[in-house]
């Protein structure tokens, strides 16, 4: 008893102490982002959870991120600004994606959840089993949930019907869905048969002080056009196959200029061979995200393949870059530029091929606007300062709504997934909660410690850094690496 | 100033004694509560139970002797490797820090580290069983690189105290550690 009053009365001089700026800004939420996907894996999804997570930081609510266990990454650690990243010892199943049982994750969800005082619970990607997971748990706990897809889907096989199907269970009672394009809202909403008002569209961003324009990279006898993508059926590569032999046929001074790898390198590697193009087409493999503006910079055109797309970071990077920009026409892609920058085409080798053509015959004649106007232009469409403002906006709204009771969950689940599979899951959902009220007997929740909060107005890391505690929290992040195995 | 209430991780009382030797020493002891002879007696009936059931089925004698071998040897096992009653921390500066385990039994081990081969000692984190708890543990310094930690040495690891006793503890250890 004595501890919790004073443990009362700690936090009541802790929020006096620098209540100021929490006021002033309205409500801050405590947030924590969960998925299968960060770093040290690399990809869309990871960067955007840790840039969106440092402009939260920014404006003043504190982040922490939980994923799986990378390795010997395990635990938990610090990134810049005091984003903590839990490392939670989970069995990684497929393709960097957790298994699943809907129970085993519970123990370690809650103690964090209950730890850090999460308000909002944030997951990210449909192929993340663990974003799943904490959906569940969190509603089970009587969080408040939003939902990130980054992907888009198929409705035709049997993968897609199975996957569809485990989403609208788990999006079913979920507060609210953020999709980055509004082809992917349609075809997430449509998956998951969802209500399209609880779907909120925010894209992605690239840091545009990354991919500045530099035309004096340029080689100006020739033309260069540049593709950055993974070397993979879903990109296209067969259509870039395709048009490589005949745009080299027809103009003597096309050069290609191909960063990436994967499994159909091998196509372009044919091509090449065929048609003797090898001083004309340069495979780079695989490229560094701190490199791909070095090989951008060096072309005239940026081209894009790809079959299905939600939302193309590549061709924002290209553009910014100041190269002129021909893609697909292809899901959310004609949303992403201005008309006047982008050159779309059917997903056939005759239509890119005509496309590139024209844009090839406009910058030998030199009507295309500059690089550093293209780079103005496009600099300030897709800013993360822009996308945490419009998150903050969703979970405002959020954090006003009511999680659903118990009852009334379980009436929706059987309402909404269908007899079956409702019935099943609602089952699920009647022993997570009987496992969460053991776990609240075993371990009760007064005897969690509550966290040290790193981030956000009253972090640690914010404050001078002449405080002892900051130091030694620094040099204890620092020697955690090898802690849990002697524990 | 031992009078407030400290609980370990799983909610259990502890208490935790300072004691001032001179303004350079100073010893922290961390008593848990000695073994009950309640929990003693649901071990022994749930395990002479069972033997009763296995012994009734088969007829066995040899069940029912096995039983009370088992929870005689368990007991003192228990009492002489596992439970520990007082964990002490001797922190002196300029020397070094002692760390002792005294066990039920009345066994005790202690390990001196030298406060040369000391970086710091520190609060972390780490993920416990299902659970995530604060410990105090002392950074070891690598011989080949200053910057750098060679191991990590954890304090109070059968009490696991939370963090409001740790902060104490760390506070009045980083007050020695500094003066040297």
């Amino acid at each position: 008893m004595g501890q919790r009053r004073r443990g009362a009365a700690l936090n009541a001089s802790s929020q006096t102490k620098c209540g100021t700026p929490a006021e002033v800004s309205g409500r801050k939420h405590n947030i924590c982002m969960v998925s299968d996907f960060f770093y040290p894996n690399m990809g869309g999804v990871e960067s955007h959870i840790y840039q969106l997570s440092q402009c939260l930081i920014e404006k003043g609510h504190k982040v922490i991120i939980i994923t799986h266990a990378y390795g010997r990454r395990k635990g938990i650690r610090y990134l810049t600004n005091g984003l903590k990243v839990y490392y939670l010892p989970l069995q990684v199943m497929y393709n960097q994606s957790t298994a699943t049982t809907c129970f085993h994750s519970l123990p370690l969800l809650r103690c964090v959840f209950i730890r850090e005082r999460i308000t909002v619970v944030h997951a990210h990607s449909s192929f993340s089993a663990m974003a799943h997971d904490a959906l569940f748990h969190a509603k089970t706990m009587g969080l408040n949930t939003v939902f990130t897809d980054h992907s888009l889907f198929g409705f035709a096989d049997v993968s897609s019907v199975l996957t569809n199907k485990l989403l609208t269970v788990s999006l079913c009672d979920t507060n609210h869905i953020v999709c980055v394009s509004y082809t992917s809202k349609e075809n997430t909403v449509l998956r998951a048969t969802l209500n399209p008002e609880i779907v909120s569209v925010i894209p992605n961003a690239v840091d545009p002080t990354d991919f500045t324009p530099d035309p004096s990279q340029r080689q100006d006898d020739r033309i260069t056009i540049v593709v950055i993508s993974r070397l993979v059926y879903r990109k296209g590569i067969d259509l870039l196959g395709g048009i490589i032999p005949e745009l080299c046929l027809k103009h003597p001074d096309l050069h290609f200029l191909i960063g990436g790898e994967g499994p159909k390198r091998i196509v372009l590697e044919e091509v090449r061979e065929k048609y003797q193009l090898h001083d004309r087409v340069r495979l780079l493999g695989a490229l560094e995200h701190k490199d791909v503006r070095g090989v951008l910079v060096q072309g005239h055109i940026f081209l894009n393949t790809s079959l299905t797309e939600a939302f193309c970071m590549a061709i924002v990077e290209g553009a910014s870059c100041g190269l002129q920009v021909v893609s697909t026409r292809v899901g959310g892609i004609p949303e992403v530029l201005p008309e006047d920058l982008i050159t779309l085409c059917e997903p056939t080798v005759r239509s890119l091929c005509a496309g590139l053509e024209a844009v090839i015959v406009r910058q030998r004649s030199g009507s295309v606007p500059s690089p550093a106007s293209i780079h103005a232009r496009v600099r300030n469409l897709y800013t993360w300062r822009n996308v945490a403002e419009r998150t903050e906006k969703v979970y405002e709204r959020v954090a006003g709504e009511e999680v659903l009771p118990l009852d009334r969950r379980l009436r929706r689940l059987r309402a909404h997934c269908g007899p079956v599979a409702g019935s099943i899951f609602a089952f699920v959902a009647v022993l997570d909660f009987l496992f969460l009220l053991l776990l609240q007997w075993l371990v009760p929740d007064q005897v969690m410690d509550v966290a040290v909060d790193a981030t956000g107005p009253c972090g640690l890391w914010t404050q001078t850094p002449n405080s002892k505690e900051e130091i030694h929290a620094a040099s204890a992040m620092r020697g955690s690496s090898g802690t849990q195995s002697s524990l | 100033m031992e009078d407030e209430a400290f609980t370990d991780i799983n909610g259990k009382a502890i208490s935790l004694d300072c004691q001032d030797h001179s303004s350079f020493c100073r010893e922290f002891t961390v008593s848990s509560p000695k073994v009950s002879i309640g929990k003693v007696m649901g071990y022994t009936c749930s395990v002479w139970l069972i033997a009763y059931s296995v012994f009734f089925f088969t007829q066995n004698t040899a069940v029912l002797s096995s039983a009370i071998v088992v929870t005689l040897v368990g007991m003192m096992l228990h009492i002489h490797f596992v439970k520990v009653d007082h964990e002490s921390l001797l922190v002196i500066g300029s020397l070094g820090i002692q760390v002792s385990y005294s066990y039920a039994s009345g066994r005790e081990t202690t390990t001196f580290i030298e406060m040369s081969k000391i970086k710091d000692i520190v609060i972390n984190e780490a993920i416990y069983m299902h659970q995530i708890i604060y410990y105090l543990c002392v950074l070891l310094k690598d011989p080949s690189n200053s910057d750098g930690v060679s191991s990590v040495v954890p304090l109070f690891q059968s009490s696991k105290p939370r963090l409001n006793c740790l902060v104490k503890v760390y506070k009045s250890c980083q007050e020695i550690l500094s003066k040297c």
